[in-house]
């Protein structure tokens, strides 16, 4: 169902989708100049509001028109960009239009508020369900509000803070009533889900990266992330592993750099092993981890868990640790198939979190179509209170001299109210009819 | 009708909606149902509270203490085990097991009130002595079922099933802490009810309550549990283990509490 307002929203962009990195780094705002940028678009003419998003996946520029500028926009062919979007684009970023157009997408009014819900639901990121965008779109909202290129709530003119506000709310309830961003999807991320599964939270356990590797230092990034608080190194190079500890430490990690030669003896100060040696390449029986070096590492630990993410080719640790009690063995297949696992189930639960936008995208447009008829029925109703008022106090000071008993007073109230009622009842009707049910028939 | 028992009905029926709750909350990833469950089962424990404290201001001398009534005040602590799990854990899991426990716990005494026991003498140090020891047999019931979650999680992990719906149960190292401190807090609940028992007991009967059948379990379950503590506690005992230690000290529960069909000293006579 399209309901058809005056509301004049409009929103032009380009995301990862439409637009290669290189058009979408020369649109990218920085956000030290977000703020500048917005106020510059607000004070476009005939543009009443304007929010600008911008991140590496996405440029989107909201708008509200003031309504004589809707008609301008409104003339534009469907597939044309909006004149004011243009010009900002032009002359902020000294872009061509036509290096930008074939990327470009527009939607107005109930599109561009399902658009807008779907990008703070995070529907429309390159990762399904991450949760970063909602704390963009958030942060677009606050900057837009603080340079007074959205007006408050309060404001009875604001379009786009109450619809902004409307947007986090869906994303709330997308979050809540579908499980979208309950699973990760990459691998660092799968081994740092895992390691929850396995210690709850991460808060003051110590993480052990043995030899050097991208994916290894990434999933050691997830793991501080969540809470981990002692980062060891070991590596065949001592330098190798004092700059890996070098480059991971911050305020809050302790780091530190184990001799290769001690691994064994000190392993069991880690909860977690991250090994990507690949030392079996040379020597096939020179895995790292054999069953008898991870029991003996399980009697140091008495017995308390320990996980090994086993990202080398070909592996480091050996098959049968993981048949050890307290021993969790997870190799680069096994990260991978969890994670594509959980990306098919998120490819589920996003058609769930569809439906629930396209609802309420429907819904917010239907509301807004009906807020002039609203505010018509509040005047109307103001204005026959107000004559009936003064009808009433012309009366009580014509009957002065006979002043009418509180039964009367009473009586006359009711009757006026009654009149009124009645004598309004057919104009109330036609202004709460649902202005596109009107135009359906 | 006596309000305490109107109390107990209105508990009951609030244990069951809360277990009803909880269904959705941990099995199917409802987090709304936890706002059902959770308030739920705090009023339940709230009113079955008011209901016994109610039975006991009303009480004298003569307290309605049949099997079913002592076996409702382990419903009691079994929810309120619910509810500070959920407050300290952030999770709802352990409500599958606990709360339909407590429905069935409850419900027998609710509809059908036990006849008056006559306890003589020192009847509050016996109340105390039956509470501390429901407490202690709720903590190894709770300690049992985190062993056996736990086994179900660490089989989980190790065949790689995490993308299962099974995603409600909490975390290893959790479950393990859940374990030993629900152990370790039912331990000195065990020795002080033992220890009080013996005292009025040792007063009202004499030395004789000794060779009770039932007193000599209980002891042999004392030793049990405070050696199943010492095993977990200094070897780090976990998992398959530690569920049939768990498993074992609990069949010993058992035995203690059907023993009072041969016990002398558990026997109260009714008006």
């Amino acid at each position: 169902m399209s309901v058809k307002s005056n509301t004049n929203i409009l929103l032009l962009g380009v995301n990862h989708t439409t637009a290669p990195v290189e058009v979408r780094e020369r649109l990218a705002i920085p956000a030290a100049r977000l703020a500048d940028a917005t106020r510059s678009l607000a004070h476009q003419p005939g543009v009443r509001e304007a929010l600008i998003l911008s991140t590496c996946n996405r440029v989107e520029l909201l708008t509200v028109y003031e309504d004589g500028a809707a008609s301008e926009a409104a003339s534009q062919a469907p597939g044309l960009p909006s004149p004011s979007a243009l010009r900002f684009l032009q002359d902020y970023l000294n872009i061509g239009v036509a290096d930008i157009q074939p990327h470009v997408y527009q939607y107005r009014e109930q599109e561009a508020i399902r658009h807008l819900f779907r990008v703070a639901s995070s529907l429309d990121s390159m990762v399904v369900g991450e949760a970063q965008i909602l704390g963009q779109v958030k942060q677009s909202w606050s900057v837009a509000r603080e340079v007074g290129a959205i007006g408050s709530t309060d404001a009875f003119s604001s379009t786009l803070d109450p619809l902004l506000q409307r947007a986090f709310s869906v994303a709330k309830r997308v979050r809540t009533e579908t499980r979208i961003g309950s699973t990760s999807v990459s691998i660092a991320s799968v081994a740092a889900e895992l390691a929850r599964k396995i210690f709850g939270s991460l808060a003051g356990k110590t993480v052990l990266i043995v030899g050097a590797g991208k994916m290894s230092d990434l999933t050691a990034r997830h793991l501080i992330e969540q809470g981990a608080t002692m980062l060891l190194v070991s590596n065949r190079t001592m330098e190798r592993a004092e700059a890996i500890a070098d480059a991971l430490r911050t305020p809050t990690i302790t780091t530190g750099v184990l001799p290769y030669e001690q691994l064994h003896e000190q392993a069991h100060r880690a909860d977690v092993i991250i090994t990507s040696t690949g030392a079996a390449a040379s020597d096939p029986t020179g895995q790292i981890f054999t069953v008898s070096s991870a029991r003996d590492l399980l009697r140091r630990r008495r017995n308390r868990p320990v996980f090994f993410i086993d990202i080398a080719v070909p592996r480091d640790v050996e098959t049968g640790v993981n048949e050890l009690e307290g021993c969790f063995v997870y190799d680069i297949d096994d990260l991978q198939q969890v994670a594509a696992a959980n990306q098919t189930s998120r490819s589920r639960e996003a058609e769930a979190a569809e439906s629930i936008v396209s609802s309420e995208a429907a819904s917010y447009a239907g509301r807004l179509a009906q807020a002039p008829a609203t505010e018509s029925i509040k005047q109307l109703l103001m204005n026959a209170e107000a004559v009936r008022q003064s009808e009433l106090a012309r009366t009580a000071a014509r009957l002065a001299a006979q002043p009418l008993s509180p039964e009367q007073q009473a009586a006359v109230e009711a009757l006026t109210q009654s009149l009124t009622s009645k004598l309004l009842h057919a104009q109330l009707a036609a202004l709460r009819t649902p202005r596109n049910e009107g135009e359906s028939k | 009708m006596a309000m305490s028992l109107i109390w107990l009905r209105v508990a009951v029926l609030l244990y069951g909606v809360a277990a009803l709750a909880v269904l959705p909350a941990a099995l199917y990833n409802q987090p709304r149902w936890r706002h059902v469950a959770f308030p739920a089962a705090l009023a339940g424990a709230f009113f079955h509270f008011v209901s016994l404290a109610e039975m006991l201001s009303a009480a004298h001398h003569a307290l309605p203490v049949e099997t079913h009534e002592t076996l409702s005040l382990l419903g009691l602590l079994l929810a309120a085990a619910f509810v500070v799990l959920t407050l300290s854990y952030r999770t709802v899991s352990f409500g599958i097991f606990l709360l339909p426990i407590a429905v069935l716990l409850t419900i027998v005494p609710a509809f059908r009130a036990g006849h008056e026991t006559i306890l003589y003498v020192h009847s509050g140090w016996l109340f105390l002595h039956i509470a501390l020891l429901l407490t202690a047999y709720a903590a190894l019931f709770l300690s049992l079922i985190a062993s056996l979650l736990y086994l179900v999680q660490e089989h989980r992990l190790k065949r790689k099933l995490t993308t299962s719906k099974r995603t409600w149960i909490p975390p290893l190292e959790t479950l393990d802490q859940i374990a030993l401190k629900a152990l370790l807090f039912g331990f000195p609940c065990m020795t002080a009810g033992l220890l009080i028992g013996s005292v009025v007991a040792l007063e009202t009967i004499g030395p004789t309550f000794f060779a009770d059948p039932k007193v000599l379990l209980s002891f042999a379950m004392w030793i049990a549990y405070s050696l199943m503590i010492f095993i977990r506690r200094h070897s780090g005992l976990r998992g398959r283990r530690a569920v049939y230690l768990s498993s074992f000290v609990f069949l010993v529960v058992l035995a203690v509490w059907s023993a009072n069909l041969l016990s002398k000293v558990h026997s109260f006579p009714t008006p």
